[in-house]
C-alpha cells in the first residue's frame, strides 16, 4: 500500500450535500436540532411529550443520555473515519492519526468512563483536559476524585500539555487525542474545504477565540478563590456560582456543540476549534513558541489552491507556499492534510530542530575526495 | 508613470505586485482576455472534476485589484504601436504606456489533422478551454459556479483567440462523452486524462513516441507509469499517430496513423504550446522567427527599451545557451518579478534560470526531477535502484565522470533545492549516495528510503550502474 499521495481526485464541489446546497442545510438542521434537544431535554421550557433522550438511553441500559451520546460519538467517528480513509488513507500520518482517534474516543472516552461510573458511581474522561473541560481544574470537582485522578488532571493539563506543545505542536492534543477534533477530522471531514479563509475570518478567529481563552482563565481563578473565601463572601459565591452555569452554558453547550458541530455541513468542521475552544488558543500560543511548522520546499509552489481550499481551519496555506515561507500558524492543528492534497508535494509537517542541522551542514567540506 | 501589463497571469501579476510594492502611485493597468481575476491556470484540473472551485484556484483575494489599486481591463490585445507607445485593443480602442510588459502567455499548438475544426475537439489551456470541458463532461461548472464575468470578452473577440468561447456537443451527443481521446503525452495530456478518467469516461491516449517521456524518463521508469495510467482504466496507446478526425457535425470519427477508424465523441489535443505572439507580428518587436517567441535579454527587455515580456511569451537564454521560452510556472513567476523590476526603472534585475529542475504528479506517481537528466548523452552512467517494499519509488541519478550532474526521482517526494546544491557542490556519487536523505521530503511515518551507502557496494538485481541508460526493444 502507498504510504503516501493522493486517492486521485475528488469531487468536492460536485457533491450536493457537501456543497451547501439544499441538503447540507437539510442536515445542519438536523444536527443542530439534536444539539437542542441533547442539551436541554432537562430544561422546564423543553415540551414534555419530547423528553425521549433519557428514557431511550435507560431501554438501553444506558444511565442517562450522555451515555447514549457517547455511544453515538463512536459511531458516528467510525463512520466518518472509515469514509476518510477511503479517500485519504494511503498516507500513513493519516491512518496512524485517525487510528489514535478512534482509539482515544472508543477506549477512554467511552469505555473507561463507563466502567468508571459502574464500579465508582462516577466518571473521568483521561482524554479532557483544562481548559477545554474546564471543570476539571475546579477545586470543588478534583476534591470529588481520588487524589491520584486529580493529581492526573492537574499535570496533564499544566505541564504535559505545554511540554507536548513545544515538542511537537497542539496537533498531539488537537488532532490526535480530542474528541471534539477526532469528530472533526472523521464525521465532519466531507465539509473540510467549507471554511472561510478570508482575511476578515482570520481576524474574528483571533479576537473571539482568544477572548474565550482569556474568560475561561479567569473564570478557573475566580473559582478557586471562591473555595477559599466564598463563604465569607455570600454575594461573591453566588455570582461565581452563576458565571460557572453561564460559562457552560454558552461555550459548552451552544458554542461547542449546537453552533460548532450542528453547523459543521455550512460552515466547516472546526467552527468551535478555531474560533472559540479555549484550549486551541492556548496551545496555539504555545506552538508559536516551539518547534512545530510547516516546512515549504522553495520555488515548487503552482499556487493551486489546494492546501488552502482542504485547510479546516481556515489557514490560507497557499500564501506561505507561493512566497517560500516555512511558517507556524497558531490555528494550525496539524491534521496533515495540506501536505497531503499538494500535487507538487511542495508542505511538509515536522519538528524542526534547524539550528543543529544548519550547523551540520555548514561543517561539510565543499569538495569531498 | 502609467505602467500597462498585457496578461493577467501569473508573470503579469507577479510584475504588477513588484512594481506595486515600490511605487504606491503609479498607475498600472492590466490588461486580459481571458479572466477577471488571476487564476493558478496548472490547477484547472481540479476545476473540471469539481475538487477545487474556480475561486479555489485564484491565489488572491478577489479584492486585490481593488486595495492595491491596479486598474484592470478585460479586451483582447490586437496591435502594438511602439513609436507611439501604444496598445491596440479588439474594440480599436488604444492604451497609451510608458513601460509596457507583453507577458501574454502561450496558446496550444493547433492540431494539425484534418477535420481538427469539428466541434468536440479542443484543447486543456485556457479558462475558456476548462469551462469548455466541463460543460462536455459534466454539463457545467460545480458549485459555486463558473468565473465572474465569464464572456465580458467576446464582444471584441473572435473565434481565432485562444480565449474563445468553444461550443459544447454535449446535446447533439445525447450526454457526457463515451468514447474520448487525449493526444499528446505532456502534462496537459496526462491531465486531461486523469479528468477524463475521473469521471469515468472511457479514454485513449495518444502518444507518437514509443515509450513515456523518452526525453526524461528511462524504460524502466516509463513502464511503471504507464502501467499505473493503464491500472486507472486509461487505455494506452504509446507509438501511435493519428492521422484525421471525421464527422458530421462534431466529431465521430478518429482516423490512426494505421488507418483504423475509431469510434471518438470527444478529443482533446495537447501537443504543447507557443507563443501567443501573432497580434505583434506587425509592431517591429523581435520575435523568434520559429516559435514566435518574443526576444528578451537578460533584464528580459525586448528588442524596445520601454517593451519588457514575461513568461510563455518571452523567448530567455537558457543555460546551455539556447534562446526560447521556458513554459514552467515557476519560472513565469521569477520572470514576473524580473520584469516587474525592469519597469521600475531598475537595470540591474537579472533573470537567471539556474539548474534545470520540476515536479509533477503522474497520477498518483510522485515525479521530481533535478540537473541533467537527458537521455542518451555520450559518456554518462546512470545509478538506478527501485524500491518495491511499503513504499515504490525509483532513484536515478545521473553521472558525467565523477560528478553527480541529474536526477530522476519517483514515488517518493524530495527537496529539489537540496538535490541542486548537490549539483552545484560537483559532489561524486558516494558522497549524494551517503547524504541523499538530507534531500528527503516524505510525509511523517513514511520510512526512508534506503541506500547502498557506497557506489562499489552495489549489488544484486536491485541496483545497477549503466553505462547506458535502459532502452526499450526495439517497437
Amino acid at each position: 500500500m502507498d504510504q503516501q499521495g493522493q486517492n486521485g481526485l475528488l469531487s468536492t464541489f460536485r457533491e450536493g450535500w457537501r456543497a451547501r446546497r439544499l441538503s447540507a442545510w437539510l442536515i445542519a438542521i438536523v444536527l443542530t436540532g439534536f444539539y437542542l434537544w441533547l442539551y436541554f431535554e432537562d430544561r422546564e421550557w423543553f415540551p414534555v411529550a419530547l423528553k425521549q433522550m433519557d428514557p431511550f438511553a435507560a431501554s438501553l441500559g444506558l444511565e442517562n443520555r450522555w451515555y447514549l451520546y457517547g455511544l453515538l460519538y463512536c459511531v458516528a467517528m467510525t463512520g466518518g473515519a472509515v469514509y476518510y480513509l477511503r479517500r485519504h488513507g494511503n498516507s500513513r500520518y493519516n491512518r496512524i492519526r485517525i487510528g489514535v482517534n478512534l482509539f482515544v474516543q472508543i477506549v477512554l472516552a467511552f469505555t473507561l468512563p463507563f466502567v468508571m461510573f459502574i464500579f465508582a458511581n462516577k466518571d473521568f474522561y483521561l482524554s479532557y483536559l483544562w481548559p477545554l473541560k474546564i471543570d476539571y481544574l475546579y477545586p470543588d470537582t478534583l476534591a470529588k476524585f481520588p487524589v491520584y485522578v486529580a493529581i492526573y488532571s492537574i499535570l496533564a493539563s499544566l505541564v504535559a500539555m505545554p511540554i507536548l506543545a513545544l515538542r511537537v505542536g497542539k496537533r498531539w492534543y488537537c488532532s490526535w487525542v480530542c474528541g471534539c477534533g477526532g469528530l472533526a477530522n472523521t464525521f465532519g471531514d466531507p465539509w473540510r474545504h467549507l471554511t472561510s479563509t478570508s482575511t476578515r475570518s482570520w481576524k474574528l478567529e483571533k479576537g473571539t477565540v482568544h477572548t474565550v481563552m482569556v474568560v475561561a482563565v479567569v473564570l478557573t481563578v475566580l473559582v478557586a478563590v471562591d473555595l477559599f473565601a466564598g463563604d465569607s463572601m455570600p454575594r461573591y459565591h453566588s455570582v461565581v456560582g452563576e458565571l460557572r452555569s453561564l460559562y457552560g452554558l454558552i461555550v459548552g453547550s451552544i458554542l461547542a456543540g449546537v453552533i460548532g458541530v450542528g453547523l459543521y455541513p455550512l460552515l466547516g468542521p472546526r467552527v468551535w476549534c478555531r474560533n472559540f475552544c479555549p484550549m486551541a488558543a492556548m496551545l496555539g500560543l504555545i506552538q508559536k513558541a516551539g518547534r512545530f511548522r510547516i516546512k515549504v520546499k522553495p520555488d515548487m509552489c503552482i499556487s493551486c489552491g489546494n492546501c488552502t481550499t482542504y485547510c479546516e481551519m481556515g489557514i490560507d496555506v497557499r500564501s506561505y507556499a507561493q512566497t517560500n515561507q516555512s511558517f507556524t500558524r497558531a490555528a494550525c492543528v496539524g491534521c496533515g492534510a495540506c501536505a497531503h492534497v499538494c500535487p507538487r508535494g511542495v508542505l511538509k509537517l515536522e519538528n524542526h530542530s534547524e539550528t543543529r542541522k544548519d550547523k551540520k551542514r555548514t561543517a561539510l567540506p565543499i569538495l569531498d575526495a | 508613470m502609467h505602467i500597462v501589463i498585457i496578461g493577467n497571469g501569473v508573470a503579469g501579476i507577479e510584475a504588477a505586485l513588484a512594481v506595486r510594492a515600490k511605487e504606491p502611485d503609479w498607475r498600472i493597468t492590466l490588461i486580459s482576455e481571458e479572466s477577471d481575476h488571476f487564476f493558478s491556470r496548472t490547477a484547472l484540473m481540479w476545476v473540471v472534476t469539481g475538487q477545487l472551485s474556480h475561486q479555489c484556484i485564484e491565489p488572491h483575494e478577489r479584492d486585490l485589484y481593488e486595495r492595491l489599486n491596479l486598474q484592470r481591463v478585460r479586451a483582447r490585445a490586437v496591435g502594438l504601436d511602439l513609436e507611439k507607445q501604444q496598445v491596440r485593443l479588439g474594440s480599436g480602442e488604444p492604451v497609451s504606456y510608458d513601460r509596457l510588459l507583453i507577458a501574454c502567455g502561450s496558446r496550444p499548438r493547433p492540431a494539425p489533422w484534418k477535420g481538427s475544426e469539428l466541434d468536440g475537439i479542443g484543447s486543456f489551456v485556457t479558462l475558456q478551454d476548462c469551462e469548455w470541458l466541463e460543460r462536455e463532461i459534466h454539463g457545467g461548472s460545480s458549485h459555486p459556479g463558473g468565473p465572474p464575468r465569464a464572456d465580458e470578452h467576446l464582444a471584441g473577440s473572435d473565434a481565432s483567440s485562444p480565449y474563445w468561447r468553444r461550443p459544447s456537443v454535449r446535446d447533439a451527443r445525447g450526454g457526457a462523452p463515451t468514447c474520448a481521446a487525449v493526444i499528446g503525452g505532456g502534462l496537459i495530456g496526462i491531465e486531461a486524462v486523469e479528468v477524463l478518467a475521473h469521471a469515468k469516461v472511457p479514454v485513449r491516449f495518444f502518444i507518437r513516441e514509443d515509450w513515456f517521456w523518452p526525453m526524461a524518463l528511462d524504460e524502466r521508469e516509463s513502464r511503471w507509469i504507464a502501467d499505473r495510467m493503464s491500472s486507472h482504466g486509461v487505455e494506452m496507446r504509446l507509438g501511435e499517430e493519428v492521422a484525421s478526425f471525421a464527422g458530421k457535425d462534431r466529431v465521430e470519427k478518429l482516423v490512426t496513423g494505421g488507418g483504423e477508424e475509431e469510434d471518438t465523441d470527444l478529443v482533446v489535443v495537447a501537443i504543447g504550446v507557443v507563443p501567443n505572439t501573432e497580434w505583434l507580428a506587425e509592431s517591429g518587436l523581435e520575435l523568434q522567427e520559429r516559435g514566435g517567441g518574443i526576444v528578451v535579454d537578460e533584464h528580459l527587455r525586448t528588442s524596445d527599451p520601454n517593451v519588457f515580456a514575461a513568461g510563455d511569451c518571452a523567448a530567455v537564454t537558457w543555460f546551455d545557451g539556447s534562446r526560447r521560452p521556458e513554459q514552467l510556472w515557476y519560472t513565469a513567476r521569477d520572470q514576473g518579478r524580473v520584469a516587474g523590476r525592469g519597469l521600475l526603472g531598475d537595470s540591474v534585475a537579472e533573470y537567471n534560470r539556474g539548474h534545470w529542475y520540476n515536479s509533477a504528479k503522474l497520477m498518483d506517481i510522485e515525479y521530481t526531477t533535478a540537473g541533467l537528466v537527458n537521455m542518451n548523452v555520450e559518456g554518462e552512467k546512470n545509478f538506478f535502484h527501485e524500491e518495491r517494499g511499503k513504499v515504490r519509488s525509483t532513484t536515478r541519478i545521473v553521472l558525467s565522470g565523477d560528478r553527480v550532474v541529474g536526477f530522476n526521482m519517483l514515488g517518493r517526494r524530495w527537496d529539489h533545492s537540496v538535490l541542486i546544491r548537490f549539483i552545484e557542490e560537483q559532489r561524486s556519487l558516494d558522497h549524494v549516495l551517503t547524504h541523499l536523505n538530507e534531500a528527503a521530503f516524505d510525509t511523517e511515518f513514511v520510512p526512508p528510503l534506503v541506500l547502498p551507502s557506497r557506489a562499489g557496494e552495489l549489488a544484486g538485481p536491485a541496483f545497477s550502474l549503466n553505462a547506458e541508460p535502459v532502452r526499450p526493444p526495439a517497437a
